[in-house]
């Protein structure tokens, strides 16, 4: 039948032939690729078709290193989750780290080794070339060698610092935002350069001067996880904490505090000095030892004092201490705060006031340290200064894009030096202006390890064969290439053999080694040291400058540049998911813009999307104006993470680069400046922002979507209380609608609907969401939703099942940014299903709001007749071949989930509760003969929350958690006069706000 | 019998009158009644309460076809709905798997479809076969315009009194057809 | 003529006549085209062939290329189809309802209104199956046996729509068939040449007998009987598209008498936008007189109270309701993005027709013209409000508001509408008679001597 004449071929040659092409083009025959058939006659053990393989690896899309679960299907990973038996993550991940799989599948990897020829041109060679040219380099160099790799916590850096000592060159590590102000100010506080690890969970009221440590800083899907568990509410324990952030800015992080300061940039310090010095005055906490030496130099910082410098009046100052000091405190700073010149001073000024308030060895551990102590932004200016000098002649990159965070300075640098060579897997900014470039395998195609933590060793293998078989590990290149013997992965072990020696507890080393693969790695309990006050730490006291001399015109107003919580520092531009997930802040997609106060925005006569030129001495950009109450008038704000000007098509020439704004040289910290005035000048032009926000009300909104409660009501709160109950009719109909809605559900439950079902339900605890969004890419990656991209988005054709909705309110806490997850409610009584025509929106008998997309024709009506406009309609194929709107340009339709179809375009789709993990858990159940377990199924969502904030299950089984936590007096329905019955019951957020 | 087309050439022969007034028509119609003639033919360009008064005909059988094609249509309506949800049930909405009142509409659009539809084939039918019964007579394109006319059956032998009878009460013109 | 004074009273204008005139006025009108008549044509084949070409890239790419955007599902299409509907629905009021009232005057004008009607409906069918996202799966609306024994869901108004539309196309071409006979027969008996042949075949044989008129007469009463309860549901079934949804400005009982207000409303206008040129254009002045315009003037009066009854109803519940979305939704359609929209509306529908108080404006053709125009953008506005503009300003999920821009797929498609309409209509009019010849001689005197009484 191969050649002979099928039925498809039939219709082609029909088609053709019959004029209809057209028509049967619209149908979706198409012309038949001829494809290799290969049977699966030798299958791998490990390999059942499908049924999912997970393997445990480590996440690399940032420094924090959580461990991940890679879902394999048929050799080919399709998705990553938290894995729960790591150290880091628990089982929760990130936006950013579930992206990782668009890494691998990218349309715009490097498959061969690329050199550049006599015409500047690259032209593709063959490995036994290129690893030559590579070793005669790194022989040539004698001395002047240098490698430059991203954060390596593990043995590649192990590696790369054998190496290059071994070739007299040396290893530097640059990561664009490294923590070197939170290594100095530790060492100035406490003496030592080690970064704690912080006990969100334990902490009752923690002050964050502006560490975003829900998004970006250190290891925020922890922190999450623990600032959930303290910052939550549950009956059960009434202590809910406070979060206060301090920053110009109100960042993801900012939008979770109860209350929101906006000092002056860079007086975040005088102010924890004057907090500080409250408690020592007042003693509202017990003395620690030498606080004696500091309270005579805490004395200067009055609140009164200090209110005048950084704009934050005495009584809020005074307030704030007191809570601080009345239970277990935390103060965090970093972000924003440990981004200026003076950051370090400021670090160590916290640090102060965490020992004044007796948080250190409680809630501030050191002992278990964040592993992030590799590499300042002092080493990288170092290096590029020796580039410009001409004193290196051979460059290695790998693990970092230096080209896209470093501005002029560098590539004048880079001209001089005399070959440069980039092991990626990308042609990103560096890569494509290299002599050499190698392809390197991605993290989840390769062995690796990192330590993230003290005590913590997590272990990175390959999860499947590699995409390309082209590429290599970085690893293995460079062994090869220096002429050393066996592969990186029996480098790894041997470095593993040290781990066993220590924690193998007499087991054999295979035994370990499998048992660590398993698991994803290894821990033991690091001890918690005890620090006192550094001899020095007076000279803080002595008062930092009270806002740091920052470069640009001294009139000019202040501009920050912060990492996008979705883009990072660029890593995340090229991934589709990333670039379509709204910010979680600004809610924009595919673009960058500058945050602007509404008042500045006036002032400047200009309004969202109006393009302004930003003009710093090291460079200018032209930026989007979006104005928002979330940052303090006469400051600005960009992300960084757009403006490539390679790095692949969903990269390349989008939006500007909030770096070239920035200067390259090292500050007193030997870290970056953030921080820069720029001047503004307003052009003419306006570009629209594609962002998911709705147009604004006149009437306001959104009130009746997120609730929410004063904490002292909720307390007040009894089992059976419903505060949000809405009455759908007057008393005196209740016993007629009773009669009537029993008449109609008896008629209504025939067939396949009698008898005792489940009802798939989920609870959603809005004091526990953040809107960091991990769930909508989560998401994405498991129901295969196409990424439309920019011009769609603005046009509202955006195909994201969950969506997270952001609302501005004001209380007497000021201004609260309130989020909340939009999913289909599948309700009992749904206004989308009688109205299609076809039933192809129809009601399971477990609950849920089926669509059948084989039958839908597409009236649209359903969506129409949606209060909660959860429905998404496909207006193009997005999975035609090489088509205009293509969302998985091959390799990228590799990530696609085999248990989910791809949807044609004209029909209507919606979130189902994930339906495919539903029939996956039902059919093991049945296999097993048994009924499914609570807690067995969990949709996608869910499962990535890393605050815990969702529950699913069974609502008809009351001993099901979903069962219990719906019954919670916070509970409510969206929209519940409409009488839909939603089967997401919403848990009304508390706040510490008098009234709600 | 064998079924043959309406129009086919069966020459009935008659006497055809021509009227330029419609009181005449009706003059010779009340005549041509009380000498007892049957069966005879009346064109007229239009219809005219005058001329139904004088020939006085049965009531048509029409209304019966739109009555039964109402209730057949009406119920078949009702079949189609009911039958149909009960034959793959499908529930939405949390609503009746099948419920009376959506399905009113349908049944009274059934109803007034094939109400309509048997109306049109029964005039068709009908006037098929009256004019089956009279046969191929004669006809002036004139009764489409503006003159009336009557056609009475009868074999040459006596058609003179039907001429005389027929030009007494005004015929513009008398032929044999 | 004493005799006749009833029947004179009811068209003044008519006593000049004979019967005779009738026929070869209504017979002339189906002389070969002139010019003029096939640059009309050509213009009409024109635009359809525009709203083809943008048809097959809709059904290429997908309903992508028109201005939809969530939450705005429906726009431009359904705006047409109810339009087109609603154009639909003078014809069998005219032809059906002034029948049964016995209103003579309507025989002068009762043919095009039927023929818009026939051809505005055919129009209007069109968009469902356009503005679906799967066209070429139409048919799974239709109850049809199938071996995977899958039938439609008759609790969808849209499958409602689906057998309204249908009943009503059927119908009112029956009504348009049954009224055409006598007059074909009429036309046969002084065509010449291939229209001789045409019309001998499409009379049916018609004769004028007594037979035949005995069970004609009752025939087309029964069809006028049953059109009318029809040509009222129609467009309640059509308003309950909207009317059985939960959307704010949608979910009203006032919708049912509202639409077909409405709708007889455009459609009278739509009417005398048709006749004015097309009495010129056959120089019908005799049989289509000031007179009947006027009696159409008053029915589009009538209506046009009726429609801005509805308006003020709808905004005085918006606002007596309190702070609901229903308030918002009429916040919005007065004040919000589309307030353009909203106002063109009110003025044209709710407005406009006061003028026609006034006999002078009546009785004026230009003026008359003029207005007629102003209704049917109003009315098509009506719809795009109702549908477009809330659907844009969505009032429960208000983080999903947002905006809506048609685009050239809209417009072309929108245009295609037109061409295919009145290509029918021009193709129709010089080949068949426009106007009815029998029923408008019942409005003359019949031929009778000077003198002769009875």
């Amino acid at each position: 039948m191969s050649d002979g004449m099928n039925r498809r071929r039939f219709l082609t040659v029909l088609g053709a032939t019959g004029g209809g092409a057209a028509l049967l083009g619209a149908c979706g025959v198409g012309e038949e690729q001829a494809q290799k058939l290969i049977p699966y006659l030798t299958q791998p053990e490990d390999q059942v078709p499908g049924i999912a393989t997970w393997y445990a690896t480590t996440c690399r899309e940032c420094p924090s290193g959580c461990g991940v679960r890679a879902k394999v299907r048929e050799g080919r990973v399709i998705k990553l989750e938290g894995n729960p038996d790591a150290q880091v993550g628990r089982g929760h991940l990130c936006a950013r780290g579930q992206a990782a799989l668009e890494g691998v599948y990218n349309p715009d990897r490097v498959t061969d080794p690329l050199a550049r020829n006599a015409q500047g041109q690259f032209e593709k060679i063959s490995w036994t070339d290129a690893l030559a040219r590579f070793g005669a380099n790194l022989k040539g160099a004698n001395g002047h060698l240098a490698i430059l790799t991203g954060q390596e916590s593990g043995s590649f850096g192990d590696l790369v610092d054998e190496l290059a000592k071994s070739l007299g060159g040396r290893h530097v590590v640059y990561e664009p935002f490294a923590f070197e102000a939170l290594r100095e100010g530790n060492r100035l506080a406490f003496g030592t350069t080690a970064v704690p690890s912080y006990d969100f969970a334990r902490a009752s009221y923690i002050l964050s001067f502006g560490a975003d440590f829900l998004d970006t800083w250190l290891s925020p899907v922890d922190h999450q996880t623990a600032f959930a568990r303290a910052h939550g509410f549950a009956a059960g324990n009434p202590a809910m904490a406070k979060l206060v952030f301090v920053g110009p800015r109100m960042s993801l992080t900012g939008m979770n505090a109860d209350e929101w300061l906006a000092p002056v940039p860079g007086t975040e310090g005088r102010l924890a000095l004057a907090v500080a010095s409250v408690i020592v005055r007042d003693r509202l906490a017990s003395a620690q030892p030498d606080v004696g030496r500091l309270s005579g130099l805490l004395g200067r910082h009055t609140p009164d004092a200090v209110a005048a410098v950084c704009g934050i009046d005495a009584k809020t100052i005074e307030r704030v201490a007191r809570e601080l000091a009345a239970g277990d405190g935390l103060v965090v700073a970093g972000g924003m705060a440990a981004h200026y010149p003076n950051g370090a001073e400021i670090v160590a000024a916290v640090n102060v006031l965490n020992y004044v308030t007796g948080a250190v060895g409680k809630t501030v551990q050191f002992g278990p340290n964040q592993n992030v102590e590799a590499g300042t932004f002092g080493q990288m200016a170092e290096l590029v200064a020796d580039m410009a000098g001409g004193r290196i002649s051979v460059l290695v990159v790998t693990g970092t894009n230096p080209g896209h965070s470093l501005g002029g300075a560098f590539w004048q640098a880079w001209a001089k030096v005399g070959t440069k060579v980039v092991i990626s897997p990308y042609l990103d900014e560096t890569a494509s202006a290299a002599d050499l470039v190698l392809p390197e395998l991605h993290p989840l195609e390769q062995w690796n390890d990192s330590r993230p933590r003290a005590g913590v060793w997590a272990l990175q293998q390959p999860v499947m064969q590699p995409v390309y078989a082209t590429a290599r590990a970085a690893g293995d290149v460079l062994l090869a290439a220096a002429g050393k013997p066996g592969s990186f992965k029996d480098y790894l072990q041997t470095s593993w053999h040290a781990v066993h020696g220590r924690l193998g507890h007499g087991t054999s080393f295979d035994d370990f080694w499998n048992d660590a693969l398993a698991k994803g790695g290894v821990a033991s309990a690091a001890s918690v040291e005890k620090v006192r006050l550094a001899a020095g730490v007076e000279r803080i006291l002595a008062g930092p400058p009270d806002a740091p001399a920052l470069d640009g015109g001294a009139h000019d107003p202040v501009l920050i540049a912060f990492p996008s919580p979705t883009l990072y520092d660029g890593r995340g531009a090229n991934k589709p998911w990333l670039q379509e997930l709204p910010d979680p802040v600004s809610k924009i997609m595919w673009h960058s813009w500058v945050e602007v106060h509404p008042d500045t925005a006036t002032s400047w006569g200009v309004t969202d999307g109006d393009l302004v030129v930003l003009q710093s001495p090291f460079g200018a950009v032209s930026a989007p104006v979006w104005m928002t109450p979330a940052i303090r008038p006469g400051v600005l704000a960009v992300p960084t993470g757009q403006g490539h000007t390679a790095f692949g098509r969903y990269a390349k020439d989008r939006s500007f680069n909030a770096f070239d704004l920035l200067g390259g040289a090292a500050n007193g910290y030997a870290g970056r400046t953030f921080t820069v005035r720029v001047s503004v000048k307003t052009t003419g032009d306006h570009r629209f922002l594609a962002t998911n926000v709705g147009d604004p009300r006149e009437l306001g909104g959104g009130e009746e979507i997120v609730r929410s409660l004063t904490y002292a009501k909720a307390k007040a709160l009894k089992p059976g209380d419903r505060p949000f109950r809405a009455r759908e009719y007057p008393v005196y109909a209740d016993s007629a609608e009773a009669g009537w809605a029993v008449a109609q559900r008896t008629e209504a439950a025939r067939g396949n609907y009698a008898g005792h079902q489940p009802r798939w339900a989920m609870a959603i605890d809005l004091a526990r969401c953040t809107g960091c969004s991990a769930c909508v890419t989560a998401c994405y990656a498991e129901n295969n939703l196409p990424t439309v991209g920019e011009d769609l988005v603005l046009r509202r054709r955006q195909i994201s099942w969950m969506r997270i909705e952001r609302y501005w309110r004001e209380d007497d806490h000021g201004l609260q940014a309130v989020v909340t997850p939009m999913l289909c409610q599948q309700c009992e009584q749904a206004p989308c299903e009688p109205v299609c025509p076809v039933f192809a929106a129809y009601h399971t008998p477990d609950g849920l709001n089926g669509q059948v997309y084989n039958r839908c024709v597409g009236t649209r009506y359903c969506a129409n007749n949606c209060a909660y406009k959860v429905r998404y309609f496909n207006w193009f194929n997005f999975a035609e071949r090489g088509g205009e709107w293509e969302a998985w340009p091959a390799p990228l339709d590799w990530q696609l989930n085999p248990d989910v179809t791809v949807r044609e375009k004209g029909v209507m789709e919606k979130c189902t509760f994930c339906v495919q993990r539903i029939r996956g858990a039902q059919n093991q159940a049945r296999l097993e003969d048994r009924t499914v377990q609570d807690g067995e199924i969990t949709p996608a969502c869910a499962q990535s929350c890393p605050s815990e904030a969702i529950v699913f299950g069974d609502l008809h089984d009351p001993a099901s958690r979903v069962a219990q936590v719906s019954a919670d007096p916070r509970g409510y329905h969206v929209f519940e006069e409409l009488n839909t019955r939603p089967g997401i019951t919403y848990l009304a957020r508390v706040v510490h706000a008098e009234e709600a | 019998m064998k079924l043959e087309s309406p129009f086919a050439q069966r020459p009935t022969p008659g006497v055809l009158a021509v009227f330029g007034e419609l009181g005449a028509t009706v003059d010779a119609i009340a005549a041509l009644k009380r000498s007892g003639h049957q069966g005879f033919t009346v064109y007229s360009p239009l219809a005219r309460h005058e001329l139904e008064e004088a020939l006085a005909q049965p009531v048509s059988p029409v209304r019966a076809y739109t009555l039964i094609g109402g209730i057949a249509g009406c119920s078949i309506g009702a079949w189609i709905t009911l039958y149909m949800s009960y034959d793959w049930p499908i529930q939405v909405g949390g609503k009746p798997i099948g419920s009376i009142p959506p399905y009113v509409v349908i049944m009274f659009e059934m109803t007034v479809l094939f109400g309509a539809l048997t109306t049109l084939l029964g005039v068709i039918f009908n006037t098929i076969m009256a004019a089956r019964q009279r046969g191929t007579i004669a006809y002036d394109p004139r009764f489409t315009n503006d003159k009336f006319g009557i056609f009475v059956p009868a074999e040459h032998t006596d058609a003179g009194p039907v001429e005389k009878l027929l030009k007494g009460c005004g015929a513009e013109e008398v032929r044999r057809g | 003529m004493t005799t006749h004074t009833t029947t004179r009273a009811q068209t003044p204008t008519h006593h000049t006549l004979s019967y005779d005139d009738v026929t070869r006025t209504i017979a002339r009108t189906l002389g070969s085209p002139g010019r003029g008549y096939y640059v009309l044509l050509a213009c009409a084949v024109t635009m359809l062939g525009i709203g083809v070409i943008c048809l097959l890239y809709l059904f290429r790419y997908g309903l992508g290329l028109a201005g939809y955007s969530m939450p705005t599902y429906w726009a431009v299409y359904i705006t047409c189809f109810v339009f087109w509907v609603g154009i639909a629905h003078s014809g069998t009021l005219i032809s059906a309802i002034l029948f049964l009232f016995r209103s003579g005057w309507r025989t002068a004008v009762y043919r095009v209104a039927e023929i818009m009607t026939v051809f505005a409906v055919m129009t209007a069918g069109l968009f469902p199956l356009i503005h679906i996202g799967r066209q070429w799966f139409f048919y799974w609306l239709v109850p049809y046996p199938n071996e995977r024994g899958l039938w439609p869901n008759f609790k969808s108004p849209l499958v409602w729509d689906e057998f309204a539309i249908g009943t009503y196309f059927t119908v009112s071409t029956c009504f348009l068939i049954m009224g055409l006979i006598p007059d074909i027969a009429a036309i046969r008996d002084v065509a010449t040449g291939w229209r001789k042949k045409l019309y001998t075949l499409t009379a049916l044989g018609w004769r004028g007998t007594n037979e035949q008129w005995r069970h004609y007469r009752p025939a087309y009463l029964y069809l006028a009987a049953l059109a009318t309860p029809l040509v009222l549901s129609v467009h309640s079934v059509v308003s309950w598209d909207f009317a059985m949804s939960q959307v704010p400005a949608w979910h009203e009982t006032l919708f049912a008498p509202y639409f077909v207000a409405g709708a007889i409303y455009s459609g009278c206008a739509m009417v005398i936008t048709l006749l004015i040129p097309l009495r010129a254009f056959f120089q019908l002045e005799e049989l289509v007189t000031l007179h009947h315009f006027e009696n159409l003037a008053k029915l589009i009066l009538l209506t046009g109270m009726i429609v801005c009854y509805a308006y003020v109803t709808e905004y005085f519940f918006a606002w007596y309701g309190g702070p609901t979305p229903e308030r918002e939704a009429f916040w919005y359609r007065a004040f919000g993005r589309f307030w353009w929209a909203g106002w063109t509306m009110n003025v044209c529908n709710a407005f406009l027709p006061w003028l026609l108080w006034s006999k002078r404006i009546r009785t004026n053709l230009v003026a008359l013209f003029v207005i007629s125009i102003f209704v049917n953008l109003g009315m098509w506005m009506e719809r795009f409000v109702i549908i477009a503009v809330h659907l844009a300003g969505e009032p429960f999920e208000s983080y999903v508001r947002a905006g809506y821009n048609a685009t050239w797929a809209d417009w072309g498609i929108m245009l295609g509408s037109f061409g295919w309409f009145f290509m029918w209509f021009l193709l129709f009019v010089k080949n068949f008679p426009a106007v009815s010849v029998a029923e408008v001689k019942e409005e003359l005197p019949p031929p009778e001597h000077a003198g002769r009484h009875r």
